[in-house]
């Protein structure tokens, strides 16, 4: 589409021209408004920010405005070169991708072509673009408003599925326009040109790869933070001890990741490790990571418990439940329906009892949900922090409820819950760690337990939305 | 009507401003950290305070209800929290030497005394996590109790649909580290005020300084004196009345757990023969001091101490008060007894 403005501006002025156009579109993308040719978006982008300064928001994507909200339509029309090169050409052209220091335009540009296919995939590209129509649609309806709760999830949607459309939108835009260049230059021998056009190629060919990371969490709760919670299965003490491995994992690997860290709860064992423990794992994308962790781990090794020196087998089973930011609509808790304990009160309590274990059990009496916190300095902290895990808990049994109603979502009801066994550590008689879901292992269980975990994370990622195909 | 405790106050047959002469002493965490240690000198002290407290077992929790070596534990944990500017870097060793805010023989001590002296932890680190506050506490000022936070939480609950009670005069009788009347004032409306008063100087003059750290001069008024007695001013003129005081019966002292026992003040525990005598003191003026309407919430020492109290104000106070209950705390132990005054 930008090739018309590209020409009808001059050749030289491409970088400017495509500066105009994004700013244009990620102005606009706030609007949850885009259309389907670049003069219409500069006009949507005055017309969004006209009624933004009018602070008007009913109807905030009618036909009134003249503004044509997206549907697929837009989506349909594919960037192309002059000569009606697209993306998906590119990829069937099969140019060999080189290493980035070659300076070949049709390696990076064929590495940039699969990458795009990538990132789409992930998105469940058809899926989001089919999604948005819905959303468009209700959000053209007159009586959207009506419900502000309603339209404002609605519109936070909208405004999320798009940032992401556009996104990929604007890469395959900049290929397109970058090999025009290409040839344009080469017509006119205007070296320069030539190896500018390229090097930005090759920006865009490592920006994408990033890309394809984020793709992966692109989950509607990923960016959340989140709680882990290790629960040891059966096996007394060397499946507690395993349990507090399992844990001490996780901790490294949030630090590593730059999270904060902090215990919400442990129950420990009676003679080492843990029954279960709650963390809280601050940071972006926390859940989406932490998620591909949930399921039954199982370790072999020769207990250093067993005096006899045989070989056990121990599970530690592990949640992750998501921290709804406030903008997600959250299960609303009625204080009525809460039963606050205190746990290890011995005795008369009050004035005759000074310690600091304040520690506090929350059930939620309808769902038998419970959560506890004992890791505070007052009882208050406790049972605030309690609270938080009981609410994260709530809004994840939610979300499972609707999922289930809702087919289409039926496969992350068991990203969600207590899965099944998911990987294998094995310390004897050999030394091996293997994820049962992707195949993928190492040989080196000590930098596994160390928190080196985003191989097996990222292979499950990838594997789990790139098989998934359209 | 605006009350403001900044008007002269003309007359007060008791001294109504705490004693000059007590300097609070400032929590541990608060001091700066001008002390520098060596990260090995600081790691031999912390593996010494681990053996000490991991030596102790389920000793004390057998001999008196006391801590065991996991609650020593997290404790030593939460003393390196308060003591050590950046506790983070210690446990993670990346910073050499250390600044602290005490010296390291100081540390030594802190320690012991906590181990072997039974000292409580919050007068070492001289603080108390409370609600959402930390309150300054030192020897001489019972250390606020975690049941006790509830009774915050039922001021709450009945100034929800009462303007005239948020709005209102509150107080807090026997304040001790003046947990209650901060904590009340902070969920009070713009209006609302809470005198707080406590018979031991030491007692007002670190309900003083906790007021002060939350700003909060303008709403709580802190006096010296027993019980009702530096309220005379203002009888009859109270929306509420709060109180947690001394209810332990004498001769229950002795066999008190080391740290309360030997540690805090008899002062704020004792509450004669029977543990009453000052809870039935507060129930007889209550009637007097309470506006027609007025809540009051009183700790017990539990369910004995509560049901008596309910039947005498049933009895002796007859239609004198509505709504008089009992509440329990998250053990399930009756803990409170609340009502209001008649219309």
């Amino acid at each position: 589409m930008s090739y018309l403005l590209l020409k009808t501006l001059g050749k030289r002025s491409t970088q400017l021209s495509r500066i105009l156009l994004f700013s244009s579109l990620s102005s606009q993308s706030s609007n949850n408004c885009v259309s389907n040719n670049s003069l219409s978006i500069f006009h949507s982008w005055y017309n969004s920010s006209n009624r933004r300064n009018k602070g008007s928001t009913k109807n905030p994507c009618g036909s009134t405005w003249g503004v044509r909200c997206l549907s697929s339509e837009a989506a349909a029309v594919e960037a192309t070169t002059s000569d009606g090169l697209t993306v998906e050409g590119i990829i069937a052209k099969n140019w060999n991708i080189l290493d980035e220091s070659e300076n070949d335009w049709k390696s990076h540009a064929s590495s940039i072509a699969q990458s795009i296919h990538l990132i789409k995939k992930r998105l469940k590209w058809k899926r989001l673009i089919d999604r948005l129509e819905v959303l468009s649609a209700q959000l053209n309806k007159a009586d959207l408003w009506d419900d502000p709760v309603h339209a404002g999830k609605i519109s936070r949607e909208h405004g999320s599925l798009m940032n992401k459309m556009e996104d990929v939108m604007a890469i395959e835009q900049e290929l397109v326009e970058h090999i025009d260049m290409i040839k344009l230059s080469r017509e006119e021998n205007d070296t320069e040109l030539e190896s500018e056009s390229v090097k930005a190629l090759l920006r865009i060919r490592r920006n994408v790869k990033e890309k394809e990371l984020e793709a992966l969490l692109s989950g509607e709760h990923d960016y959340c933070s989140c709680f882990i919670e290790v629960q040891a299965g059966a096996g007394g003490t060397e499946s507690m001890d395993w349990a507090s491995m399992v844990m001490q994992m996780y901790k490294l690997w949030a630090q590593r990741k730059g999270y904060g860290v902090s215990v919400v709860d442990e129950m420990p064992g009676e003679i080492a490790g843990i029954k279960r423990a709650t963390i809280k794992v601050d940071g972006e994308n926390a859940f989406g990571y932490a998620k591909s962790e949930v399921g039954v781990h199982r370790l072999v090794r020769i207990s250093p418990f067993d005096s006899a020196k045989r070989r056990h087998t121990s599970f530690a089973a592990v949640a992750v439940t998501p921290i709804l930011g406030d903008g997600s609509t959250r299960v609303q808790i009625n204080e009525s329906d809460l039963r606050v304990e205190r746990f290890r009160s011995g005795g008369a309590g009050g004035q005759s009892v000074n310690t600091t274990e304040s520690a506090v059990r929350i059930t939620h009496i309808p769902t038998g949900i419970t959560a506890s916190c004992q890791n505070e300095r007052s009882q208050h902290s406790n049972k605030a922090s309690a609270l938080a895990v009981l609410q994260s808990r709530l809004d994840q049994l939610e979300m499972a409820r609707q999922a289930q109603m809702n087919a289409q979502h039926t496969q992350s009801l068991t990203e969600i819950s207590w899965g099944n066994q998911i990987r294998t550590y094995v310390l004897h008689p050999y030394r091996m760690v293997k994820d049962l879901r992707t195949n993928y292992e190492v040989s080196d269980p000590d930098s596994v337990l160390e928190g080196d975990l985003d191989d097996f994370i990222l292979s499950f990622l990838s594997t789990s939305l790139d098989k998934d195909e359209e | 009507m605006r009350l403001s405790f900044i008007r002269p106050i003309s007359c007060c047959a008791v001294s109504s401003s705490p004693s000059t002469s007590f300097k609070p002493q400032t929590p541990l965490f608060l001091r700066p950290p001008t002390f520098k240690t060596t990260l090995s000198d600081l790691k031999k002290w912390h593996l010494w305070a681990k053996s000490l407290a991991s030596s102790v077992s389920s000793t004390f929790l057998k001999l008196d209800n006391g801590p065991n070596s996991e609650l020593l534990l997290r404790e030593l944990n939460w003393l390196i929290e308060d003591t050590i500017e950046t506790p983070k870097s210690f446990f993670q060793e990346t910073i050499n030497p250390v600044s602290t805010r005490v010296c390291l023989d100081e540390l030594y001590n802190l320690w012991k005394q906590r181990v072997e002296k039974r000292r409580p932890f919050q007068y070492i680190v001289g603080c108390e996590h409370w609600r959402d506050l930390v309150l300054s506490v030192e020897e001489g000022v019972l250390i606020p109790r975690p049941e006790t936070e509830l009774i915050v939480d039922l001021v709450d609950d009945v100034i929800k649909e009462n303007e005239e009670l948020k709005e209102g005069l509150w107080a807090d009788l026997g304040t001790g580290s003046g947990a209650l009347a901060i904590g009340i004032a902070r969920v009070l409306g713009s209006d609302g005020r809470v005198i707080a008063t406590d018979l031991s100087p030491v007692a007002t003059a670190v309900a003083s300084y906790n007021v002060q750290r939350y700003d909060l001069e303008e709403k709580v008024h802190v006096k010296q004196g027993s019980w009702f007695e530096p309220l005379r001013d203002d009888e009859g003129e109270f929306v509420g009345l709060v109180s947690n005081p001394p209810y332990i019966p004498s001769k229950e002292i002795g066999g008190l757990q080391a740290e309360v026992g030997r540690h805090e003040p008899r002062l704020a525990l004792d509450g004669g023969e029977s543990g009453m005598n000052d809870l039935i003191h507060l129930c007889d003026g209550a009637v007097s001091m309470l506006k027609p309407g007025g809540f009051f919430a009183f700790e017990t020492n539990g369910d004995e101490q509560s049901k008596f109290l309910v039947h005498y104000i049933e009895t002796k106070k007859q239609g004198n008060f509505s709504k008089v209950k009992m509440v329990s705390d998250f053990a399930g132990i009756k803990r409170f007894i609340t009502g209001f005054r008649g219309r």
